[in-house]
């Protein structure tokens, strides 16, 4: 491969000095213009076809609505941006170096919410506590079952209660939030006045310390909790912290020591306290509010007769279709009807869906209805199958209605009593959302 | 755990070995296939009496690190005992990810610059100082002392690159067919890689036609998992200048060469890669990476074929099993033709060639998803021998932990020579 020899710019040939043609007097012949004229006239028809290819053959952006990590819209430019550095934040893995664990569940937030959408059992969280007392004594209230070298992970102790939730979608995170409290309390009805079987309630929680009174959610006192299975928590802020914490073994300024197992002997990693600073849980806070939800599937014809039978058997009564926010910080949330078809109240759902374990005001009984959004492409970002309710036992619509019980069992006895044309437009229709 | 899935990347492979016949006979028909057979001329050339390409054993002459090493290093130019040269390579390119364009559309690929010193007839320093997109830095990627005992034993100290396949050790910009290296080589093995160590290569006997080389290197360290962000990858711990752990890894190859442009290799590189104990406190025990890689080239019907596979096994600590693998595998297999030699009719060795390649890595055998397949396509201009103009595209399909594709692929323009 010694082409060069010394010295600049010239080349050794086996065939002779550099220049000089292997053959001079094939430089004499004439030359083939119906050849040339043939490649020109085949790389001119090509070009337009290959124009037209380029966008297939350099993959394509997928339609807005199509995924579950668009910017809502309506966003100025200075939110796109925080937009966009929330984004890198979300998806950003944590290594050891960087202060990941010591006991943790996961590297980032993404790799748990799969497109920025629901988990799989392979990411459940377990949660655990003795009743309402969090069990922090013994590791609670999450088990962290991943832990970098010197530590050990946890194990589920003996004597606990304990709940498998699966990481929830996180889009529309912003619409949730702005809706005004009295509007998710308009749909409550705790000691079934109305007689309905329904008797929806909001989890009042108290946000924690760290929470100003200036972040929606946040302040002195009970406010009605809208996020987690369970709507344990009332600020976004709160919610993002703690994954950071619990999840990812991240420290912050709001939580600043690192989360350690007192069952398990161990040192804080070696990673300098904060682990991200508020900036960038910030950045994260507002990427999740300005995720907007996907767009529901076209109405058909066999989807306007599901959406009839999903009101005469008063699906919606717990599953609101829409409901509508107020003023909020970014305009683009503001006074925006949502169609999250949830209430977001707790709910009685019975003992095949009970993990008896409380959770802020709601009992082991009681669940949150879980928004409806998003299940139209929720496989495209699971592989294929779906995982719904709290630990993803359900696999398709139907499973997951039938599980329904408590408050909604005469629902679920409804659904079934559907014809069964009614019923799988009904389910279409819940999947087109 | 899921059941492992069949992986979709193997189809890559099987469409590669479909298309290659085709490509073939389709060739035949248009275009002389007349490799460029690299011309080797030993770089102490202008110190001795010229000698013919035909006076280098043909052994010696296939090999790219056999006994002689400088032989095989163009160069610029040369100072009394010391030759000097460098490379480069500049990327243009239109790169999207799921129809997101990137901006960082100009990057420098590789720019390198070295200088080999011939001490004695038998004793040579050899230096190379790299920028790497790879490594995104400036290395060190070769400073070593060569001491040529026989023909059959050369002893090397230094700075080395491991003799971990073809991709890494035949790193040279201007050589590739393609202006992105291999997954295998890039995501797998962490090309272009280099360690601190010590080692003995060679012949098995002269003229023979196998050649060796056994190191004892500093090895890889634990930032293949400690400073990995999306679990086991071995680049992430590489580490040229010094080792962690106080034990040296073994890193080697052997190779067949049948004949010119063949060559079939296998080399392996074991030890431990994480430290045991931090400030005094035992963190974990010793844990070993293994890696293996088995490589060929041949030319068939005037079609130059190469391909590398590697096998990563990594003793991952109890506490991070879940979410770093065990165990990650790739392979990559292309084919090269020329068709048009002159293209220049003034320019005797200048040519027109295109390349195909495919190549797949999974990062973790133990679940479906965590993999990436490439189909890449290149039309590779030669003024000479010693630069090249690429236009490529290429397409690629990842897939994350949860299994979900993601598609990225690019067109790419790339300028890269000798110098």
């Amino acid at each position: 491969m010694a082409y060069l020899q010394a010295g600049r710019g010239r080349i050794t040939l086996p065939g002779g000095p550099s220049g000089t043609p292997a053959k001079s007097h094939e430089a004499c012949r004439p030359r083939r213009p119906r050849s040339h004229l043939a490649w020109q006239a085949i790389a001119i028809c090509a070009l337009p076809l290959v124009a037209q290819g380029c966008d297939k053959l350099l993959t394509t952006k997928p339609a807005l609505g199509e995924r579950f990590d668009q910017p809502i819209a309506g966003l100025d430019n200075g939110e796109l941006g925080q937009f966009q550095r929330g984004q890198a934040q979300f998806r950003r893995g944590f290594t050891i170096v960087e202060g990941l664990g010591p006991i943790f569940n996961n590297r980032s937030c993404v790799s748990c919410h799969s497109g920025d959408g629901r988990g799989r059992p392979e990411n459940i969280l377990i949660r655990f506590s003795r009743g309402t007392d969090l069990a922090l004594d013994l590791g609670g209230p999450q088990i962290q079952s991943q832990a970098i070298p010197g530590a050990v992970p946890e194990q589920l102790p003996t004597g606990v209660d304990v709940s498998h939730r699966l990481p929830p979608p996180v889009f529309g995170a912003g619409l949730i939030e702005a809706l005004p409290e009295s509007t998710i309390l308009a749909h409550a009805d705790p000691t079934d006045a109305d007689g309905d079987g329904i008797s929806g309630r909001a989890n009042w929680v108290t946000p924690a310390a760290y929470v100003p009174a200036t972040e929606p959610g946040g302040g002195a006192g009970l406010r009605v909790g809208r996020f987690g299975r369970k709507a344990q928590v009332a600020p976004l802020l709160q919610q993002t912290v703690e994954a950071y914490h619990q999840d990812i073994g991240i420290t912050s300024s709001y939580r600043p020591s690192d989360n350690l197992s007192p069952l398990a002997g161990m040192n804080p990693d070696r990673a300098r306290d904060p682990e991200v600073g508020n900036g960038e849980v910030s950045s994260v806070v507002d990427y999740l509010r300005m995720l907007a939800p996907p767009a529901p599937g076209e109405g058909t014809e066999r989807r306007r007769r599901g959406e009839a039978a999903f009101a005469t058997i008063r699906c919606g009564s717990c599953h609101v279709p829409v409901m509508r926010t107020g003023a909020h910080e970014i305009a683009a949330l503001s006074y925006r009807d949502a169609a999250l078809y949830s209430d977001l109240l707790i709910h009685d759902m019975g003992d095949g869906l009970a993990d008896n374990r409380p959770d802020g005001d709601a009992d082991g009984r009681e669940w949150r209805t879980a928004p409806l959004w998003g299940l139209r492409i929720a496989r495209e970002f699971l592989s294929g199958t779906l995982f719904l309710l709290h630990d993803g036992r359900a696999h398709t619509i139907e499973e997951a209605i039938l599980a329904h019980g408590g408050e909604a069992a005469a629902i679920r006895d409804a659904f079934l009593a559907l014809s069964a044309e009614d019923r799988a437009a009904l389910v279409d229709f819940v999947e087109s959302r | 755990m899921r059941r492992r899935q069949p992986l979709a990347t193997p189809g890559w492979l099987a469409l590669a070995v479909a298309l290659v016949p085709l490509w073939v006979a389709a060739g035949a028909t248009s275009a002389s296939a007349s490799a460029p057979a690299p011309a080797v001329r030993p770089l102490n050339a202008p110190a001795r009496s010229a000698a013919p390409a035909s006076a280098v054993e043909p052994a010696a002459r296939l090999s790219f690190r056999l006994l002689d090493p400088p032989d095989d290093v163009p160069h610029h130019g040369v100072w009394d005992r010391i030759a000097f040269g460098g490379q480069a390579e500049a990327r243009f390119a239109h790169d999207r990810v799921a129809g997101v364009g990137n901006p960082d559309w100009a990057s420098v690929q590789r720019v390198s610059g070295f200088a080999v010193a011939r001490v004695h007839d038998r004793l040579w320093l050899l230096g190379e100082v790299a920028y790497d997109r790879a490594t995104d830095d400036l290395v060190v990627e070769r400073a070593l002392v060569d001491l040529r005992l026989r023909e059959t034993v050369a002893l090397h100290g230094g700075v080395l690159p491991l003799p971990l396949g073809r991709a890494n050790l035949e790193r040279d910009a201007p050589r590739g067919e393609f202006t992105d290296r291999s997954l295998v080589a890039t995501a797998l093995i962490g090309v272009p890689s280099s360690q601190l160590g010590v080692g003995v290569r060679g012949l098995l006997r002269r003229a023979s036609f196998v050649s060796y080389e056994l190191d004892a290197v500093t090895g890889y360290d634990d930032g293949l998992i400690d400073d990995s962000p999306d679990g086991t990858r071995v680049p992430r711990g590489r580490n040229g200048w010094a080792d962690n752990n106080g034990i040296p890894a073994l890193a080697g190859r052997i190779a067949l060469h049948p004949g010119p442009g063949a060559e079939l290799g296998l080399g392996a590189l074991a030890g431990p890669y994480n430290r045991t104990d931090l400030d005094g406190v035992t963190v974990d025990r010793s844990r070993a990476l293994i890696l293996a890689v088995a490589d060929g080239a041949t030319a068939v019907a005037g079609v130059r074929l190469a391909g590398e596979a590697a096998l990563v096994t990594v003793d991952v600590p109890p506490g991070l099993q879940p979410l770093f693998a065990e165990q990650q595998w790739g392979a990559s297999l292309e084919a090269a033709r020329t068709l048009r030699q002159p293209l220049i009719g003034a320019w005797a060795r200048s040519s027109l060639g295109a390349a195909l390649r495919a190549d797949a890595v999974d990062f973790d055998r133990a679940i479906p998803g965590d993999s990436k397949s490439r189909l890449s396509a290149s039309a590779n201009v030669r003024p000479g021998p010693s630069a090249v103009l690429r236009f490529g595209w290429y397409y690629e399909l990842r897939r994350d932990r949860f299994d979900n594709p993601v598609p990225a692929a690019g067109l790419v323009l790339s300028a890269a020579s000798y110098f």
